[in-house]
């Protein structure tokens, strides 16, 4: 095998060599044997040809033995390589069309491949990635989704026998840093001491926290992140040991993570754990040995090796039924794991296939389109292939070399299409940056590089294969005797070619309709009725250090004390403050009663969102009122409790009665119910595109419950009369003149808030709207091509027509009916795929149907449209044909 | 096997063979078992031994050497002939012997069941 290997290799690349060799071995050969004749007295002239004679042919001989060495195969490679570049050549602009064509279909799709791979196949920068799983509860209650676990369940999780080595919980907190310079608001998680070895994370500083200091009297101390080190604390080597002061306590720095540990953050875990976008810091969690609290614990388990998911279905199982035992009042939950990678990337993955489909779509228009140009081209080389034929060619040669064309074609296809990839990659970072985990690790590894040529190879096999076969497959004395003729081509050609189009339409059809529903969504979004005005509207976040601000009686006097000052800077029209403003986070929720409408089973308890508002605050967002009043100064906590109501839930709970005046209370009875005082329309709180929830308002005033929500932070809505540059540093100076130790938090307008929750939306609409323009392009192209093409072909014909007397506006007609048959064939089978395709689309799809009869019509206009632009330039060209000159060149 | 000539009407019978397929790398092979030699000595030797009855076309020999070699069953190496020339040597390597013990074999089987059918008639 390696001789053999060697052998080749050495007649390849040392030929002349192995020639001379050869030479020299035949000539010693030839020598001797007229040497021998020579003995037997035979003349010098005659022992030669005697020599000779018995040798036989002697280049015949040579040739035998290269093929015995076995160079054929590498040198017919070589030739046929050559002579690919020579008919390049020959023919630049058949195949720098080709050559372009392929390059945008192959360098779109390694740009998408390049996206998935690096959201969904990278493996996270956790060392234990592959092992971590999230861990999830459901209770009975449809339509909550995945909620967190509460610090008792987890308790009784991690006592519970389990297969997990490691388990983790954290929860977001925020940190006032001061001592530093200006005080500034972190966010950070409080985490169990399980939490780092769970990640099997090793910090780039110092240690994590250990199992004692994950108690309380013991947690004074933190980890920071490492951005948080090189911008806060000058990247200073020493810091580990020194003290920063975190809400108004001394806490000693123990570690810095590496750069690349940014979990927990918001990254495709659902809003309800309500995580900082980017974690600064983590604390130990310190829960007591018997904790209590709401659901806002995310909970990570390291499985031990070889352990599967069902495994730990079992155990979570049974940790449902031990915890039912100790919790009775929680009946059917039951709990689930995600594997982290999953989780993370949950919310990138759908875009991203939508973007794949897209993708491959343009890719198999760009074959296609490749595939008409090769069969046009190996049509009009039928005579030098026939001859070839003719001349002993087999069948299987001609094949091989049509097809080392295609691949070269593939190649120069695909190197370019690398460079565009990396080039719209660029683009895509730009636009999408922040709208996509992991955006920032996209580029060129081995993955993405073996995709590419694994593109590459198979789109230079589709679109070449069909054509080589199509071409070779014919009748060799029909085609020499055709030959003379211009006129030629098979019955199944035009067929081929006319398919070719009718499915690029039919592709370019189902794009562009996807990509037309996307703009329809994304001009619902922006259209459709948030429920608030966000035009010079600014908001910030105001978070109470716990030590000074203890009870919610003096946190709400504070927040109106700033509210004040707010509504008395001279630029400002209105201000309030709410639990969440628009775009600001999730609200919290809970169940609810309502004594006039006692819910009939207790599995389908109402629940609604639960938000504390502040006199003015629906004024200040320009959220309508609909019916009865806005909260004032009057409802204090000694008052008549009130409520005001969102629009949802005025039509979930009353519906087709006044609200006002009802009766609504939280699910425990021990607190009394709100009297509903108004009805304010729905306001969107995530995304333009939600379905507004059901959602009350409890004046900040009137918090009986204490203990949740939590008041530690309002989030402020000011609207300004005028743009007002100076509006950030008066909110500024407004709050510490209240309170000079408080940070002011996340300033932002909302306009920008609206426009981040955007960003993925108008992403995927970038993306495939420009793949649906590509694909239009390279399927009008295609058309222009094939019409062209047939215009050529049938010049005989057409001019024989115009000699019979065939007017030239007849002429035209002919042949942009032609194109426009094709176009309608093809549009055709576009919209009967598109009804089939979009149907998947509905979850990115708002304010419009899959099947939206107005996009569909206009897509099928404009794809009609374009067919016979594309038609339009070879049908001028056959009606200005002279057919004298056809008929003479004939 | 006998390849017979039409001379005036009559048949008469060729003094050489022509190799049967397959058999010539046998020769060869057999041929280099006693020492290393080059391409015109294997063409004399094998007429010699056979008493000239077999009749090899010299220069199918070559192509035969070249693929024996690149199987690995005989290895090529430059030398100096008798007259003082450079000329190339083959040898037989391990492999190369096995390859004749299997193919003797195999041949010592087909005569042998040849000669039987041709007997019992």
């Amino acid at each position: 095998m390696f001789n053999d290997l060697r052998i080749r290799l050495r007649s390849f690349f040392r030929k002349a060599a192995a020639e001379a060799e050869l030479k020299d071995e035949l000539r010693f050969h030839l020598d001797n044997e007229a040497e021998k004749y020579k003995r037997t007295g035979m003349a010098d002239e005659e022992a030669k040809r005697c020599a000779r004679l018995a040798f036989g042919g002697e280049e015949q001989v040579k040739q035998d033995c290269r093929d015995a060495r076995g160079t054929r195969m590498a040198e017919t490679v070589i030739q046929d390589i050559r002579y690919a570049l020579r008919s390049m050549r020959k023919n630049p602009g058949f195949f720098a069309i080709a050559a372009l064509t392929l390059a945008l279909g192959i360098g779109s799709s390694i740009a998408v491949f390049s996206l998935v791979n690096a959201i969904l196949l990278k493996p996270l920068p956790y060392p234990n990635a592959g092992q971590v799983v999230m861990i999830w509860r459901q209770g009975p209650l449809a339509g909550i989704g995945d909620m967190p676990f509460s610090p008792g369940e987890y308790c009784i999780l991690a006592r519970s026998e389990t297969v997990f080595q490691n388990l983790g919980a954290f929860k977001k907190d925020s940190f006032n840093l001061t001592g530093v310079s200006d005080p500034e608001l972190l966010e950070g998680v409080r985490v169990t001491a399980g939490f780092f070895p769970t990640l099997g994370v090793a910090p780039a500083l110092g240690r994590t926290f250990t199992e004692e200091e994950d108690h309380a009297g013991r947690e004074l101390v933190v980890v920071l992140s490492n951005r948080l080190w090189r911008t806060r604390f000058g990247a200073d080597p020493g810091i580990v040991g020194k003290t920063v002061h975190l809400n108004g306590s001394s806490y000693s720095v123990i570690g810095v993570m590496p750069p690349n540990f940014l979990f927990p953050n918001q990254e495709g875990i659902p809003p309800i754990l309500d995580l900082p976008r980017e974690t600064q810091l983590w604390v130990p969690l310190a829960l007591p040995a018997n904790p209590r609290g709401a659901n806002e614990l995310g909970v990570i388990g390291q499985l031990r090796t070889g352990v599967s998911l069902t495994g730990v279905e079992q155990d979570l199982e049974n940790f449902e039924a031990v915890r039912e035992r100790q919790i009775p009042q929680e009946k059917n939950w039951s709990s689930h794991a995600v594997p982290l990678m999953r989780q993370t990337a949950s919310d990138a993955r759908l875009p991203l296939l939508l973007l794949l489909g897209a993708v491959s779509v343009v890719l198999l228009i760009a074959c296609a389109n490749v595939a008409g140009l090769t069969l046009n081209r190996s049509l009009g080389r039928r005579r030098e292939l026939t001859l070839r034929g003719a001349l002993g060619a087999v069948r299987s040669r001609i094949v091989q070399q049509l097809m080392t064309e295609s691949l070269i074609l593939a190649f120069i296809g695909g190197g370019l299409g690398i460079l565009l990839a990396e080039l719209s990659l660029l683009m895509v970072k730009h636009f999408a940056s922040g709208a996509i985990p992991h955006l920032h690790e996209t580029g060129l590894d081995l993955r993405v590089i073996t995709f590419a040529v694994g593109v590459t190879l198979a789109t230079g096999l589709l679109f070449g294969l069909a054509p080589a076969m199509g071409a070779t497959r014919m009748n060799m004395v029909e085609a020499l005797k055709a030959g003379g003729q211009r006129s030629g081509g098979s019955a199944t050609a035009p067929k081929m070619r006319n398919a070719l189009i009718i499915v690029q339409v039919a592709m370019a059809m189902v794009l562009v309709i996807a990509a037309g529903l996307l703009v329809r969504t994304f001009y619902s979004m922006l259209r459709a009725d948030a429920g608030f005005d966000a035009t010079r509207v600014v908001t910030f976040e105001l978070p109470l250090p716990t030590p000074k601000y203890a009870d919610t009686a003096r946190m709400a006097d504070l927040y109106l004390q700033v509210l004040l000052r707010l509504q008395s800077i001279p630029s400002v029209r209105g201000a309030g403050f709410a639990s969440v403003v628009p775009m600001g986070g999730a609200p919290d929720g809970t169940v609810i009663r309502m004594p006039e409408h006692p819910s009939a089973n207790s599995s389908e308890k109402p629940f609604a969102n639960y938000a504390f508002i502040s006199p003015g605050y629906f004024a200040a967002i320009a959220a309508p009122l609909l019916r009865g009043r806005d909260i004032n100064d009057a409802d204090t906590l000694n008052a008549v409790p009130v409520t005001i109501i969102n629009a949802a839930m005025a039509r979930k709970f009353f519906p087709g009665e006044d609200p006002i005046g009802k009766q609504v209370g939280v699910g425990m009875t021990r607190i009394p119910v709100r009297i509903i005082v108004g009805v304010v329309a729905d306001t969107k709180q995530a995304s333009l595109r939600e379905q507004p929830d059901p959602e009350m308002f409890v004046p900040a005033t009137q918090n009986e419950i204490k203990v949740w929500p939590s008041m530690q932070t309002m989030q402020f809505a000011v609207r300004t009369r005028i743009d007002d540059a100076s509006i950030a540093e008066s909110v500024r100076q407004a709050v510490h003149t209240v309170d000079p130790d408080l940070p002011v938090a996340k300033f932002s307008t909302l306009t920008t808030l609206v426009n981040t929750s955007m960003t993925a939306d108008r992403f995927s609409v970038i993306l495939v709207g420009a793949l649906g323009m590509l694909a239009l392009i390279l399927a009008s192209v295609g058309m222009y091509g094939v019409i062209s093409y047939s215009v050529l072909q049938r010049m005989p014909e057409i001019g024989l027509r115009m000699a019979l007397g065939a007017k030239r506006s007849q002429v035209f007609a002919m042949i942009l009916r032609n194109g426009g048959r094709l176009a309608i064939a093809g549009v055709t089978i576009g919209l009967i795929a598109a009804l089939a395709a979009t149907r998947l689309m509905a979850r990115f799809l708002f304010g419009v149907q899959p099947t939206d009869p107005f996009t569909f019509a206009v897509v099928s206009f404009l794809l009609i449209l374009v067919a016979l632009l594309a038609s339009y330039l070879p049908a001028r060209r056959a009606m200005k044909l002279d057919p004298m000159i056809i008929l003479r060149y004939e | 096997m006998y390849s017979s000539v039409e001379v005036q009407g009559e048949t008469v019978i060729n003094p050489h063979i022509d190799l049967p397929q397959g058999t010539l790398d046998l020769l060869i092979l057999r041929t280099l078992v006693l020492e290393p030699q080059h391409g015109w000595a294997i063409s004399e030797r094998v007429q010699q031994i056979s008493s000239d009855v077999l009749r090899i076309q010299q220069g199918s020999l070559y192509p035969a050497l070249h693929r024996l070699e690149r199987r690995g069953w005989i290895k090529a190496t430059w030398g100096t002939s008798e007259n003082n020339r450079r000329a190339k040597y083959y040898e037989l390597t391990r492999s190369g012997m096995k390859q004749l013990e299997v193919e003797t074999e195999s041949w010592r089987k087909l005569t042998l069941a040849v000669a039987q059918i041709l007997e019992s008639v």
